[in-house]
């Protein structure tokens, strides 16, 4: 048991012919991922490694149990792309694309919402369930299957996070890299609904960073809603306001959306915060053997 | 990318929201093409850092005359560092009501809002007065403007032609993708007509790209920037100057401000926040090198490179080129996952030395620093 995806999780790439859909393509059926399909419009007909290409995502869920769709098409064909697969009926979606205009995020997140469709992202690095399936951009070989759910919305510092805990003979149950935007589907609640439901999840680990409210409403959830450990992290403390760092997501307006605030917060929930990284591995050990 | 306000208001213009009718001067001798008749005059220096009138941006003037030595003396004033190469002149008008109003995309209600207060010309952060109506998933109609005008206390006349002007302004922010569309203050005249006296619009920087207009208007629209933030701009870096002395070379935002936060916890100052991107090649991280040091306060250079996408072996390659032409620089590496290998051969050869355990690097890089 894992969340989102597993290793039966039928998967089509959007974009499967272009450079960044290629190189993922390959990287994901290595990993195991059960790429089933490709969608390239007007390549209908090709194949891309032995992965069969289709110019509409309808015609792939005519030929095959569609579970989830990765999206690497160019920030302006994203939305389009998207809505594409929403009106096909695929449950979830996973928008790697970075940049997306965020008038189009509000309305892919609008029809999202109106079909019960599940969107990952987007500017995200995927879903990564160890052993099992990867979507996305994840390196897979990073992590080691586990018990350990993982919350984040930065890619490279989850990557950091998954080997620290990899070092450390540690797995995990899946990561979600949720985005670095200011507006993403299935966010950080969310998250941690589908961790506390899993059986097989004994812990979260929630990597939050400055900008927004997230964090706050994170921990109001956590309190009402969470009877597993989580670990908290904040990146970000040095952060100065005003200014946007890398994500769009990631900006200290007036006084909201401090590392500060958020830690706070995740230590009125009960949340055990890190103050490094690696510190995160330490906490994790402490909860372990508390568990045991 | 922040508009300046004259050019936020021919937005408005164009879509039919009312401003003062004004000229732009570009030295303080073209007030002299101003018909002495029509004075008095507002001058209102064009920049992009916020807190002007506050800081003697925003002038009157009686006459010509008087317009000349004012308007020289705000081409000399900065504001916040900036210096204008603008100031709009406008009539001065009367005020009877003003009003704050604004649209923006809020991430709690995953789309935008309109925000509204019945007190205007004020800093919107810090007020508690505001009034908020959410549009979900931008679909707008005009009943989401009226019941922002009837929570603002707007009545009558004045509610229905309030929520004209917030149709406008709707049609502004979809129509050239903006982040924010604001105007504070709008106001009421003596003859209840609405006029937008200021304007900042904000357009993302990511949707320009599909609005032809704005095509290399960026590099226009940076005077709020320091040195090394504007060139990184200019080539696609994304870099932010802070304080300290510890450059810092990372990729990923999240890894990167985790690093920052790391050098702070071990006593370190780090310079600069600095993410060269996922799958940066060598000539992307030269760029990156040199930007970061740059600065004569960086002392020590930091380098933490998880490889995703990105190959260490191009981050390597980019450091041992470095080390060639600036082998006095300080340096402390850390490159882990993809083709670290081959980016640790590359690394022995250059003689650079790397390690591939993060708190390590952030703990030499912080003592190096103490000692310089």
């Amino acid at each position: 048991m894992a969340v989102l995806i597993n290793k039966n999780t039928n998967v089509i790439v959007q974009g499967i012919t272009g450079t960044m859909g290629g190189t993922h393509a390959r990287l994901m059926k290595a990993y195991g991922t059960n790429i089933v399909a490709g969608v390239t419009p007007g390549k209908g007909g090709q194949d891309f490694e032995g992965i069969p290409v289709f110019d509409t995502v309808y015609e792939t869920t005519k030929h095959f149990r569609v579970d989830c769709s990765v999206i690497f098409v160019p920030p302006y064909y994203a939305l389009d792309a998207a809505l594409e697969a929403i009106e096909a009926g695929i449950p979830l979606i996973s928008v790697i694309t970075e940049g997306l205009p965020p008038q189009d995020a509000v309305k892919l997140h609008a029809a999202a919402k109106a079909n019960g469709t599940l969107v990952n992202g987007p500017n995200c690095p995927g879903i990564i369930t160890p052993g099992e399936c990867l979507i996305g951009i994840h390196p897979g070989s990073i992590y080691k299957p586990g018990k350990i759910g993982l919350i984040s919305r930065s890619g490279t510092l989850t990557y950091e996070i998954g080997l620290g805990l990899k070092q450390a003979d540690i797995g995990i149950s899946t990561a979600i890299g949720i985005g670095g935007d200011p507006i993403i589907g299935i966010d950080q609640i969310k998250s941690l609904e589908l961790f506390q439901n899993d059986p097989e999840t004994e812990m979260i680990i929630l990597v939050g960073e400055i900008g927004g409210s997230a964090e706050e409403e994170a921990a109001e959830y956590i309190k009402s809603h969470v009877r597993k450990p989580v670990i908290g992290y904040v990146a970000g403390v040095t952060a100065p306001p005003g200014k946007r760092m890398g994500h769009a997501g990631a900006i200290i307006a007036g006084n909201k959306g401090t590392a500060k605030s958020k830690r706070e917060a995740f230590e009125a929930a009960n949340v055990k915060v890190a103050d490094t990284p690696y510190e995160i591995i330490d906490l994790v050990k402490q909860e372990l053997a508390i568990l045991a | 990318m922040r508009l300046f306000e004259f050019e936020a208001k021919e937005l408005f213009r164009e879509l039919g929201i009312p401003t003062p009718v004004g000229q732009t001067i570009k030295c303080a001798e073209e007030v002299f093409s101003i018909p002495a008749k029509s004075f008095p005059k507002t001058l209102k220096t064009q920049v992009l850092s916020g807190g002007r009138g506050k800081a003697g941006g925003i002038k009157f003037a009686d006459n010509q005359e008087d317009a000349y030595h004012k308007a020289q003396a705000i081409f000399k004033l900065p504001i916040k560092g900036e210096l204008p190469k603008t100031i709009l002149v406008e009539p001065k008008v009367t005020i009877k009501k003003e009003i704050y109003l604004a649209i923006l995309i809020d991430r709690a209600y995953r789309g935008p809002i309109l925000m509204a207060s019945a007190e205007g010309g004020i800093e919107i952060e810090t007020s508690e007065n505001i009034q908020i109506v959410p549009v979900p998933g931008a679909n707008y109609s005009n009943f989401y403007a009226r019941e922002l005008a009837a929570k603002v206390g707007l009545h009558g006349i004045q509610l229905i032609k309030f929520a004209a002007i917030v149709d406008k302004l709707w049609q502004v922010w979809t129509k050239f993708d903006c982040d924010l569309a604001e105007i504070n203050p709008l106001i009421i005249d003596g003859d209840d007509n609405f006029i937008a006296l200021d304007g900042k619009v904000t357009l993302n920087e990511d949707s320009t790209g599909r609005h032809p207009r704005f095509a290399g208007q960026l590099v226009n629209h940076l005077s709020d920037l320091g040195d090394r933030e504007f060139r990184g701009k200019m080539c696609g870096l994304n870099i932010v100057e802070l304080e300290g002395n510890i450059g810092i070379l990372c990729n990923g935002a999240g890894l990167t401000m985790a690093t920052m936060d790391l050098v702070l916890h071990k006593g370190g100052k780090p310079s600069n926040f600095l993410d060269v991107g996922g799958g940066a090649n060598k000539d992307h991280v030269k760029r990156a090198l040199d930007l970061v040091s740059s600065s004569d306060d960086v002392k020590v250079l930091l380098v933490n490179i998880l490889g995703g996408i990105t190959a260490c072996d191009e981050v390597a390659a980019a450091l041992a080129y470095y080390k060639e032409i600036r082998p006095d620089a300080k340096m402390v590496v850390r490159l882990v996952g993809n083709n670290e290998d081959k980016a640790k051969a590359i690394m022995d050869k250059a003689g650079i030395p790397m390690t591939n355990i993060l708190e390590k690097a952030v703990e030499e890089a912080v003592s190096l620093a103490a000692k310089a």
